[in-house]
């Protein structure tokens, strides 16, 4: 469909009306938040950056959303190519099960990891502390963010035509460089895209992380936990300035995600 | 391709094994490491909730989920995510819509801005809305003293949270095939005098009708597990504003870990059963 | 490539290298205490913490670190039970440390030796209104009333929404509620009251902010916690009801995890300093009311027969008294006791069964 300018008065209603929702919405609440972090003025703020426990739970928050952007690439990367290019019964069981996580209360896999890891658990006692601990952590944030990659990457694999790495195989190129070389390069922005979603969700998580991390202020806390404390606490200053940090994260991955999901729509055939 | 992050089919449309010899064992260790990765992050806790849920025999899980408090949550997710699902069809569309057709300044903005609720943690959507539209708050005053409507910790507080949250999602699903649309099919219909609307709804809309319904869809199966907004601007009174998410919450934290898990599995199924839906359509739309 | 895997390997062993768990600490070195909390105490504890970590100092010399986690006493309990390694336990009431006890990680002699049974700190179930009251409510008779919106949190969780509920019933039980006198009148003013009931938060600090938020006519909370907020800024009335029930807010040490980390000492040595005249006061400044007969005559708090002889040897107060909490009386205070303690009453009114629960169902059900 071209573009045109809009010149009805039905366009510029339905413009009007399509941006006016989405002001009333989010942009501004959105305002409304950056309003209410600022409502105290510049210097109380830039103590709530400065205090120990918000460094600590931002920390905690990058490092553990980092590290299950890690694990959820390389064995989300692996799931995509067995979902796709391999056979085997159950094979579509499999592949549905992905999406559970999407619609599965976060609430509900961290009070598994509890029934599982706890202390009375069935798999207990755990070599390390699992539960109220960064690894039960971890673990909430890879399961919340465990679809995306997956879903991202496995139709641009399907898409690929056995040609280019037939070839590779015909000319000696070993499985490893033949992915490398012929396949990453083809599915690189789709992985980038999945990447970004997963680290935005991983950060973002916060019901199963509030079951399971017991909260300790400035020890398990994340970042989101923090702002639900900062909230408890009276401390709006804390809790609004921490959310628009948050916010800020979040631009910055919505621009990374306008970009490639652009190059991903004009790679389109 | 669409481009909403999910359900995508497989099988039927898959190339096919890769003809050069490979040694087996590393098609199988990479299938022992994809089935582990699922399996455990993702068998195992369905498990732990399907055996908490019956551990004390099928009636008592009866029992727990027709409780009236633990069938209202149910029925208010349900209720919720479906007003929100079809607000969220007609606002999208034409969203999508006018971004496709029609430019205006601040249209890339704009566009950008859309992914945001994908992006922000949802219990940062939740202090947003309390921020703005809270009961102190001059719009919230204004809606609860004028027209007698409390937004905030009652049913609309929900489904307003619940638009923010699923605001890209039919968006998303109809823009791609808005911007490959014949426009050839168009432009015939407007040459044969019809008016803008009709071309719309029947030449347009027909086409968008499975991405629209699809990202409905989505929208309405992400709502059912939606917490984080949720537990800051509902009012969590059991049987009446009480969402099921929340309810299994409580319930978690007061220990009722067999009711928690109940009404947790039936949440799951439903949400599961509509995800499936999802991708029967998109097989059928492929066959 | 092999630059990559280095990076790789590093990155791996960095990642696993945080999760290592903490040995417990010997001697010398910091010590770290985990404190597990009920919800509202949160900044009467920020200013005790402190405290005791310059008299653990002087004492020992050594520097003790304290995590602190706050929640709602019931969920906070199940927690320590599923495994949070909590170090002390500071609960709303008693039956949440009880079940630790059952549990196996509390010793069942926990308050032996006690002369406070374990308590540490007292408040009372009041009320909290607008700044002019324009609903009039003056007493536990007026939250039956229709149309007036209360706001409680979930006894499910709650502790403080447990003393909420039962300072009601026990007022109308013993006659103090217009209309509802006598043994049938405790639940059916609960009935009443549950029927007007706005918002049901998990803890007693969400449920007073939801009030603060512009939520409800009157909210039912801690006498504390509408100290907390009035410390902040916040504008409402506190209301002493005729009658009202005796909160007593237990302390224990979680003996299974204390062994574990080698943290006994500092548990028990900061649990006995909530007793001590100035963390009493640091409670006393946040509306807690103080159980050291010592500091109850400082704050006022008149107690009948008990004959307090300041001690001219005692340390000088570090803490000085905040001149804006007072502790009056109240005509009737009755104690959990009228329900025959936790063990009845608990079962009665909050359990499947319960009284609340069932009424509940059927005041929202319709």
């Amino acid at each position: 469909m071209r573009e045109t300018e809009a010149r009805s008065p039905v366009a510029i209603a339905l413009i009007i009306g399509v941006l006016g929702y989405a002001a009333l919405l989010f942009i501004a609440p959105l305002l409304a938040m950056i309003n209410g972090a600022f409502a105290k003025g510049l210097e109380p703020l830039l103590a709530t950056f400065q205090d120990p426990s918000v460094i600590h739970a931002f920390q905690v928050t990058l490092l553990l959303s980092f590290a299950a952007v890690v694990i959820n690439t390389l064995l989300g990367l692996t799931t995509a190519w067995v979902l796709v290019r391999h056979r085997f019964r159950g094979r579509n069981l499999f592949d549905t099960l992905v999406d559970i996580p999407f619609v599965f209360s976060p609430v509900i896999a961290g009070y598994a990891m509890i029934v599982l890891f706890g202390r009375n658990g069935w798999l207990a006692p755990p070599l390390f502390p699992i539960v109220f601990a960064f690894p039960g952590i971890l673990l909430a944030k890879v399961f919340v963010s465990l679809p995306f990659i997956i879903r991202e990457v496995q139709p641009v694999l399907e898409a690929l035509t056995p040609e280019p790495e037939d070839a590779a195989y015909t000319i000696g190129a070993s499985r490893w460089t033949t992915f490398r070389r012929v396949v990453l390069p083809e599915i690189w922005t789709a992985l980038l895209y999945g990447i970004v979603l997963t680290f935005a969700r991983a950060i973002g998580e916060f019901g199963a992380v509030t079951v399971i991390s017991g909260n300790i202020e400035g020890y398990t806390e994340t970042a989101t936990s923090f702002v639900f404390r900062a909230l408890n606490d009276r401390n709006n200053t804390g809790a609004y300035g921490v959310s628009v940090l948050l916010c800020l994260f979040s631009v910055v991955i919505l621009i990374a995600m306008n970009a490639l999901r652009g190059r991903i729509i004009h790679k389109e055939p | 391709m669409t481009q909403i992050p999910l359900s995508y089919p497989t099988g039927q449309g898959a190339v096919a094994v890769k003809r050069a010899q490979a040694p087996s064992f590393g098609a199988w260790g990479l299938r022992f490491i994809a089935l582990t990765y699922l399996g455990a992050f993702i068998l195992v806790p369905l498990i732990v909730i399907q055996v908490q849920g019956v551990r004390f025999g099928l009636d008592v899980f009866w029992q727990s989920i027709t409780r009236p408090e633990a069938t209202s949550a149910i029925l208010l997710s349900l209720y919720t995510s479906a007003i929100m699902a079809a607000l969220n069809t007609v606002i999208g569309t034409l969203t999508a819509y006018v971004l496709v057709r029609y430019r205006f300044p601040g249209k890339r903005l704009f566009n950008m801005l859309i992914d945001l609720p994908f992006a922000i943690p949802t219990l940062v959507i939740g202090v947003m809305l309390v921020l703005l539209y809270g009961p102190q708050t001059p719009i919230g005053r204004f809606f609860d003293t004028t027209l007698d409507i409390q937004i905030l910790f009652a049913v609309p507080g929900i489904v307003l949270a619940l638009l923010l949250v699923g605001y890209p999602f039919v968006i998303r699903a109809v823009q791609p095939v808005l911007l490959q649309m014949d426009f050839s099919q168009t432009e015939a219909a407007q040459t044969i005098g019809a008016s803008a609307w009709t071309t719309f709804w029947r030449v347009i809309f027909p086409a968008l009708r499975p991405a629209i319904v699809t990202g409905a869809l989505l929208s309405f199966a992400r709502s059912l597990g939606e917490f984080g907004s949720i537990i800051v601007v509902a009012g969590n009174i059991p049987m009446r504003s009480q969402m099921g998410t929340v309810y299994v919450y409580t319930q978690v934290e007061a220990g009722n870990l067999q009711a928690a898990s109940s009404v947790s599995m039936v949440l799951l199924l439903i949400a599961f059963g509509v995800t499936v839906g999802i991708d029967l359509l998109k097989w059928r739309r492929h066959a | 490539m092999a630059r990559l895997r280095l990076g790789l390997f590093t990155l791996i062993v960095f990642i696993v290298s945080t999760f290592a768990p903490v040995a417990a600490q010997d001697a010398a070195p910091p010590i770290t205490l985990t404190l597990a909390g009920y919800a509202v105490p949160r900044e009467a504890y920020g200013d005790i913490i402190p405290l005791f970590q310059s008299y653990w100092q002087e004492q020992t010399g050594q520097q003790v670190i304290v995590l602190e986690s706050y929640q709602a006493s019931g969920a906070q309990s199940r927690a320590v039970a599923s495994g949070f390694e909590a170090d002390v336990i500071a609960l709303s009431l008693q039956p949440d440390i009880q079940s630790l006890v059952d549990a196996g990680l509390v010793s069942a002699d926990w308050k032996e030796d006690n002369d406070y049974q374990g308590f540490a700190t007292q408040s009372l179930v009041v009320l909290a209104v607008r700044p002019d009251n324009p609903r009039g409510i003056l007493d536990w008779a007026d939250l039956a009333q229709e149309d007036i919106e209360i706001i409680t949190p979930d006894p499910a969780t709650s502790g403080g929404a447990q003393w909420n509920i039962l300072a009601a019933a026990g007022a109308a039980q013993r006659g103090f509620v217009a209309g509802y006198e006598g043994e049938s009148g405790g639940a059916k003013f609960l009935r009443a009251l549950i029927g007007n009931i706005a918002v049901l938060d998990r803890d007693g600090r969400e449920s007073f902010l939801t009030f603060e938020r512009g939520i409800g006519d009157v909210a039912i909370t801690y006498e504390n916690e509408v100290y907390a907020g009035l410390a902040v800024g916040g504008e409402y009335s506190l209301i002493y009801p005729t009658s009202t029930i005796l909160i007593e807010n237990p302390v224990a040490v979680v003996d299974s995890y204390v062994d574990l980390h080698g943290t006994r000492e500092v548990a028990e040595a900061f649990v006995n300093f909530l007793w001590s005249p100035d963390a009493q006061r640091a409670f006393a400044n946040r509306g807690f009311r103080p159980v050291n007969p010592l500091v109850r005559v400082e704050y006022g708090i008149a107690d009948a027969d008990v004959e307090v002889t300041p001690d001219p040897q005692a340390a000088p107060a570090v803490v000085e008294r905040n001149p804006d909490i007072t502790f009056p009386a109240v005509t009737d205070l009755f104690t959990i006791a009228e329900f025959g303690g936790w063990s009845e009453a608990r079962p009665a009114y909050f359990s499947e069964e319960g009284i609340f629960t069932q009424i509940i169902a059927e005041a929202q059900g319709g």
